[in-house]
C-alpha cells in the first residue's frame, strides 16, 4: 500500500484558509506519490503517463480553487482522500480511471501504444471520418 | 587431502613486498578499485541542471524559451503555487527523491531546485 494514507482522514477543522491550503498541498503530494502504484495496477502505461495524471489531479484541484470557506475546503479534501483511497485500493476499475482521469478534451483517449504505428494513414483517417 | 594441499600449495601466489616509493607521492594503486562502491558516485551539477531544465520545459504550462537556470517559477514563468508544487513533485519523480515538506516549501525557483538536488545524497 503506498504511503500509508489508507487510514488518514482529514481532521474536520481547519482554523484558517492558510491551514486548509497547506492540507490541499499535502493531499496533492500524497496523490502524486501514489501515481506510480496507480499506473502499475491499472496498466495505464499505454494510454497515459504519470505527468499527465499529475496534471489531471492538479486541474481537478484547480476547479475548486475559488472556494474560500475553510470548512468547505475540508469537506472537499475529505472527498478527495476518499476518491484517492478508492483508486489506490483498486476499488475502481480501469475504465473508471480512463473515463474520469485520462480522457482528454476531444473525448478520446490519446493512444500511446506502439501497436497502431504500422497502420496506414488511410486507415487512420478512416477511423476519423469516411470523407477524410 | 594431501593432493588438495599439494595443489593449493602449487597455485598459491608468492608474497611480494610492496615497492618502495617516495614518501611524498601517494601510491598510484591506492586509488582503489572499489567497483561496487557508490561513495563518490554522485551525479554532476551539469547533469542535474540539464535534467531539471528538461523537466521544467516539459511542463505544459511553461513556455520553453523562457526557461533558464535562474528562472523563478512564480515571478518569471507566471505559475501559481499549485504549479510550483507540481513541478517539485515532477522533480521528485525524475530524481527518485522524496523531498520533505519543509524543504519543498522553500523551493521557489530553478536554481534553488538545482542546488537542493545536487546536495541531496540520494539523488539519482
Amino acid at each position: 500500500m503506498s504511503n500509508a494514507l489508507k487510514n488518514v482522514k482529514v481532521a474536520p477543522n481547519s482554523a484558517t484558509l492558510e491551514e486548509a491550503r497547506h492540507r490541499v498541498f499535502d493531499f496533492f503530494k500524497t496523490a502524486c506519490r501514489s501515481l506510480p502504484t496507480v499506473m502499475h495496477i491499472y496498466n495505464l502505461d499505454d494510454v497515459t503517463s504519470i505527468s499527465e495524471l499529475r496534471s489531471t489531479v492538479a486541474s481537478e484541484i484547480r476547479k475548486n480553487s475559488h472556494v474560500t470557506n475553510p470548512k468547505v475546503i475540508d469537506m472537499l479534501l475529505f472527498k478527495a482522500f476518499e476518491e484517492l483511497k478508492n483508486v489506490v485500493d483498486m476499488a475502481k476499475q480501469r475504465h473508471h480511471i480512463i473515463g474520469q482521469y485520462v480522457v482528454g478534451k476531444q473525448g478520446l483517449v490519446q493512444d500511446r501504444a506502439t501497436k497502431d504505428q504500422g497502420i496506414s494513414p488511410f486507415l487512420k483517417n478512416f477511423y476519423n471520418s469516411n470523407y477524410s | 587431502m594431501a593432493l588438495r594441499a599439494a595443489i593449493l600449495r602449487h597455485v598459491r601466489l608468492p608474497l611480494q613486498t610492496a615497492p618502495k616509493l617516495h614518501h611524498n607521492q601517494p601510491h598510484p594503486c591506492l586509488a582503489s578499485f572499489r567497483f561496487m562502491s557508490s561513495h563518490d558516485d554522485h551525479i554532476t551539477k551539469e547533469q542535474v541542471t540539464d535534467r531539471v531544465l528538461a523537466v521544467i520545459r516539459d511542463y505544459p504550462k511553461v513556455d520553453p524559451s523562457k526557461v533558464t537556470p535562474n528562472v523563478h517559477f512564480e515571478k518569471d514563468l507566471g505559475l501559481d503555487s499549485l504549479d510550483t508544487v507540481e513541478i517539485v513533485m515532477a522533480l521528485e519523480e525524475e530524481f527518485k527523491l522524496e523531498i520533505p515538506d519543509k524543504e519543498a516549501v522553500r523551493i521557489d525557483s530553478c536554481n534553488l531546485a538545482i542546488e537542493y538536488i545536487s546536495n541531496h545524497p540520494m539523488a539519482s
